[in-house]
């Protein structure tokens, strides 16, 4: 046994890749996550509208940090700010009406800290005013708190769509990172090079079936949250799809990225699964990215996951156009043709080197070139 | 053997003094050859000699670190591959798919139409590669790689672990090519097949230590045989000397050496030995060459 064990101790050390994982990613993961672990919403974006806009904003206090104070405001810019995700709350005071405060509810933690803060600061009216709210409700004789796109706060309604997202994510890139890795690993990604095709022909043809496959898996997984979780499909659906089909091709490529620089197809699971779980816990699927340190914040806004939930969350429960989330459109896409197009350099640098006129001296071989120099003769004895 | 005819004027493939390097690791060190029309090229060597690297190079999968590869005039190219088969040592098919799924896939991938499979191929078109015989999937990927009519052909080891049968089948093939023009390049361990090659490369350290006709290469060279109770005092006392001992189970065989430096540098061992002379084999020969 104690053979054994000094074998495996020996591979392990020889094996860079696994004891970069044993030793430094638990430190990494620890102060990441450590970071990026917070419920603790500390500001919330909060816009205010109404002729009574300017009072309502001076009073507002921590957490609520007012964005836009537009006394000309109605309701409906009220609910376009938050369908647009330009607020977390928008209040609407005029006078002789009581003020509304409309909090945005697929934004779960922000929304349950907005309503948290909105009730305290309600009971504290109340009892300043000697009525207090015994009702347990939201609505008090303060601001009247009404929760749009997620009414009850359900958390299914918020993790469905991002679920989604991860699901393919998982499915896409760990497929993906396996595919060009198992050529590579049977021998046939030379065949493949030695075929008139062109890097890009390769990978497209290794993801097209992956691509139609997840996508349908996209379909079912959508369908299935709706129906088994009710959660509502409020916006369009097309646009739903463009998201969908964008995020599967970055997923999809980061699947190949992978593929292109490892060796076996244990190397492309460990990079696929140090990629993946990231977006896990710094995407805002589970910890609000508002509540992270900027320290961390930044890897989220560098996943792809984090524009995915923005675009399933936006078009499922808030019905936001495209016009209101063509950033994360546009950075998905950027980042599809990112990845694609380093794994196409690689695919290309690692299999079909390309050799430049210039080194190329000869142009022509001639076809009555001379046959070779006869047998190089060599002593029959030393 | 075929006997070189007029066609082997025509140049298909040219290397010039290509060197490939890995890190301080020299694998191919200045080689050049041609591949003409219609003529079978054989290159020799050990494991590690260079082969593979030389093979890569060739076809355009590895850069060279400094020399010129050229393939039908130009350097190798989407282009030439389509002028190219290909058989690699691992052969490069598809285990999870069919015979017949294969060929179809090679076909499409060269633009050419689903070849008549040989019989023996045609009766295990529908099973998985996976599950047919070694012979049978060399025989396939032969079939494959000459689908599409290339004009130069490179086989790496092309019928290592076959039956002398699908052996002599596949040579039948390579001879084929060879009359209807198309250069072939292939690599093998075997000198029956070396035999059946217009001209031999020995490679070895990345070198060309070797090149001609089989018969200016081996025919004349003799190996002396060492019969000994002391054998491996013997090998040792060979070896010392710098000379290209190899081992035919406990016979000490030297190539390319006279019986008397034998006996005097045995004596000088104080071994006492029997010793013969004969034909030298391949590998003798490859021995020899390396160890000069």
């Amino acid at each position: 046994m104690l053979a054994m064990i000094r074998k495996e101790f020996r591979e392990l050390r020889r094996d860079r890749r696994t004891m970069a994982m044993l030793i430094a990613l638990p430190i990494v993961l620890l102060v990441v996550f450590g970071y990026a672990a917070n419920f603790n919403v500390s500001s919330i974006r909060t816009n205010v509208y109404g002729d009574q806009a300017d009072a309502v904003a001076s009073l507002l206090q921590s957490p609520f940090d007012s964005e836009t104070v537009d006394p000309s405001g109605t309701t409906t810019d009220a609910e376009d700010a938050l369908r647009d995700n330009e607020a977390d709350v928008a209040i609407v005071a005029n006078p002789g009406q009581q003020p509304v405060a409309y909090v945005d509810g697929s934004e779960l933690f922000v929304a349950q800290t907005a309503v948290g803060a909105l009730t305290a600061a309600n009971a504290k009216i109340d009892a300043a005013a000697g009525t207090p709210d015994t009702s347990g409700s939201a609505q008090t004789s303060g601001i009247e708190v009404e929760v749009l796109y997620n009414p009850d706060l359900e958390t299914s309604w918020v993790m469905v769509p991002a679920l989604v997202g991860l699901i393919l994510a998982f499915i896409g890139t760990i497929i993906t990172s396996l595919g060009l890795v198992r050529e590579r690993q049977e021998g046939t990604l030379e065949q493949l090079a030695v075929m008139p095709f062109r890097p890009s022909d390769v990978i497209a043809g290794k993801i097209t079936p992956y691509f139609v496959v997840a996508s349908l898996d996209m379909i079912v997984v959508t369908v299935l949250g709706i129906v088994l979780f009710g959660v509502p499909f409020n916006g369009n659906v097309a646009v739903f799809a463009l998201g969908a089909v964008i995020f599967l091709l970055v997923v999809l490529g980061i699947g190949v990225l992978i593929s292109t620089m490892s060796q076996n197809q244990g190397q492309a699971i460990q990079m696929a699964l140090m990629l993946l779980l990231p977006q896990i816990l710094l995407s805002g699927m589970i910890f609000p990215l508002s509540s992270m340190p900027w320290g961390v914040r930044w890897i989220g806004y560098l996943l792809p996951l984090t524009y995915f939930i923005s675009i399933s969350q936006g078009i499922m429960l808030r019905a936001a156009p495209l016009s209101s989330l063509w950033p994360s459109f546009v950075i998905l896409g950027v980042m599809a043709v990112a990845v694609f197009g380093a794994a196409i350099l690689r695919f290309r640098r690692d299999l079909a080197p390309s050799v430049s006129r210039d080194e190329h001296a000869t142009s022509e071989t001639p076809d009555d070139d001379p046959p070779p120099e006869p047998a190089t003769p060599f002593a029959a004895g030393r | 053997m075929i006997t070189p005819g007029p066609q082997h004027t025509s140049v298909v493939a040219r290397v010039q003094s290509v060197t490939r390097r890995f890190g301080d690791h020299v694998a191919v060190d200045r080689v050049s050859l041609q591949l003409r029309r219609g003529q079978i090229v054989g290159l020799l060597g050990s494991n590690g000699a260079g082969k593979t690297t030389f093979i890569r190079m060739l076809l355009g999968l590895l850069r060279p670190s400094s020399g010129v590869v050229s393939l039908f005039g130009d350097p190798p190219s989407r282009n030439t591959r389509t002028r190219l088969g290909y058989v690699p040592q691992g052969l490069g098919l598809y285990g999870d798919l069919t015979v017949a799924e294969n060929v179809e896939f090679i076909a499409a991938a060269f633009g050419v139409e689903v070849p008549v499979l040989p019989h023996q191929l045609d009766l295990v078109k529908d099973r998985l590669v996976a599950d047919i015989g070694l012979g049978r999937q060399r025989e396939l990927a032969f079939t494959a790689a000459i689908a599409h009519d290339p004009e130069l052909l490179v086989l790496d080891e092309p019928t290592s672990g076959a039956d002398p049968l699908t052996r002599a089948r596949l040579w039948d093939t390579v001879h084929e090519q060879a009359e209807r023009g198309v250069a072939v390049l292939v690599t093998t361990h075997y000198m029956q097949e070396a035999q059946q090659c217009d001209r031999l490369s020995i490679m070895a350290s990345g070198r060309i230590v070797a090149e001609g006709t089989y018969r200016s290469i081996v025919g004349h060279t003799t190996a002396v045989g060492v019969q000994s109770e002391h054998w491996a005092d013997a090998f040792n006392a060979l070896s010392s000397a710098g000379l290209a001992v190899t081992l035919d189970g406990r016979r000490v065989r030297v190539a390319g050496t006279t019986p008397d430096e034998i006996r005097s540098t045995l004596e000088a061992a104080g071994v006492s030995a029997e010793i013969s002379v004969g034909p030298a084999t391949l590998d003798e020969i490859m021995t020899m060459v390396g160890t000069t």
